[in-house]
């Protein structure tokens, strides 16, 4: 009986000791919401980015959802913020904001993506380019946009935010070709106190979106 | 219970056929031991920090005084927090908070060498572990993970000490240190090598 007790006992501990296994340090619990986004840009390599002078920014965000099929045009005080500090930014890099009337080199296109409600693989409408900020609004009526096989489709999921920039000087086979992209994932992206740090480590790893260099 | 006694019989029919002269504690022992594991080479690469998270765990059956087999499992967890950084990419480039993390769950058989008698006050050893190895690769860019579970080869070569609490006390000190080699490859990792410290009690069952 002793002996049964003992092997009983050396096997709890055992069990004791695999479930320990399951308290490995878990990375989420350790982890601040500015920590846990990730902005990735891309950008196309055959772009010259100081031939263009002058940009023009959309006067509202497009926001994209799951739940309906067509995109909204919003202006929160979210979206206010968003174009003043993405305009800012172009500004510093050098280039001139102009009208859309007034030809500008290149379009700025901003959009919220909210698919927090699915864990369905789902290529977002922005990508093709239909329905919302369409060329027509750049003054490219009856085409589309360009993507250029650079650019990777990452999986959405939850809440994104994308800046997307526009080459409308060169269309190519009547389609704005996009030139750089930045796309914010993870906690907290559409909160207004995250934008000016979210636009400023985007430009920040996009030295080369420059009209002087 | 019958079940157990025959075991116990199947054991002591085991110890009869040895030619062991005194037989100090039974030969059947269980080892439960904490363990401290530093990465090597691009393992340390990937993650740099000593893991205190970790156990081994086995059986072993003494074949005679001093040579002896096994059997042997156990877990460690490895992981390291980056700041923020931004990670080019093949078609651009990412700005993230990397957590790089590595589970190793190890399977393995075990040989065990006793450089001294067992009615010695320290008994130093050396054993080998040879088996496999379930490696769970998370790398995580900020709240999105990067995974991968596959199993290696994993071969343990070890040295150690036990030291029995009093002469013929079936209960022992262990401690040891252990080196793990597995061929594993993924990503960043071209190889998985770890000094491991262990401490930890070892039970004589009779």
């Amino acid at each position: 009986m002793k002996k049964t007790l003992f092997l009983f006992s050396a096997a709890a501990a055992l069990v004791a000791m695999v479930s320990f296994s399951s308290c490995r340090k878990d990375p989420l619990k350790d982890m601040t919401n500015e920590e846990s986004r990730i902005y990735i840009t891309n950008h196309d390599n055959s772009a010259n980015f100081t031939s263009y002078s002058t940009f023009s920014i959309v006067d509202s965000v497009v926001v994209l959802t799951n739940r309906s099929d067509s995109a909204k045009k919003a202006l929160t005080d979210y979206d206010k913020k968003l174009i003043a500090s993405v305009t800012a930014s172009m500004q510093q890099r050098g280039y001139t904001l102009v009208n859309k009337a007034a030809k500008p080199d290149l379009g700025v296109n901003l959009t919220r993506i909210d698919n927090s409600f699915t864990n369905i693989s789902w290529n977002p409408g922005w990508w093709g380019g239909i329905g919302y900020w369409d060329p027509g609004y750049w003054g490219y009526p009856g085409g589309g946009w360009y993507w250029p096989s650079y650019y990777t489709v990452y999986q959405v999921n939850e809440k994104q935010v994308a800046v997307d920039l526009f080459d409308l000087k060169n269309p190519k086979n009547n389609k704005l070709t996009a030139v750089w992209n930045a796309l914010w994932r993870g906690s907290g992206v559409w909160n207004i106190d995250n934008i000016d740090t979210m636009v400023q480590a985007s430009f920040a790893q996009s030295p080369y979106l420059s009209k002087t260099k | 219970m019958k079940k157990i006694r025959n075991w116990i019989l199947i054991f002591a029919g085991c110890m009869a056929a040895q030619t062991v002269s005194a037989q100090v504690r039974p030969p059947l022992s269980v080892d439960i031991n904490y363990s401290i594991a530093q990465p090597l080479g691009s393992l340390k690469d990937y993650s740099d920090k000593t893991s205190f998270r970790g156990w081994s765990a086995g059986l072993q059956y003494m074949l005679n005084n001093q040579l002896s087999v096994g059997i042997r499992t156990g877990f460690q967890d490895f992981y390291q927090k980056l700041p923020r950084a931004v990670y080019p990419d093949k078609m651009g480039d990412v700005s993230a908070v990397q957590t790089r993390t590595l589970q190793v769950i190890p399977i393995q058989a075990t040989v065990g060498y006793a450089f001294t008698k067992p009615d010695k006050a320290i008994i130093p050893y050396a054993s080998v572990g040879i088996g496999a190895a379930n490696m769970n690769y998370e790398k995580y860019w900020g709240e999105f993970v990067e995974k991968n579970n596959s199993w290696q080869f994993m071969v343990s070569p070890e040295i150690g000490i036990n030291v029995p609490f009093g002469k013929a006390s079936p209960v022992m000190f262990n401690a040891n240190v252990r080196y793990n080699y597995a061929p594993y490859s993924y990503s960043d990792i071209t190889g998985f090598n770890s000094v491991q410290g262990n401490i930890g009690l070892k039970f004589h069952l009779n």
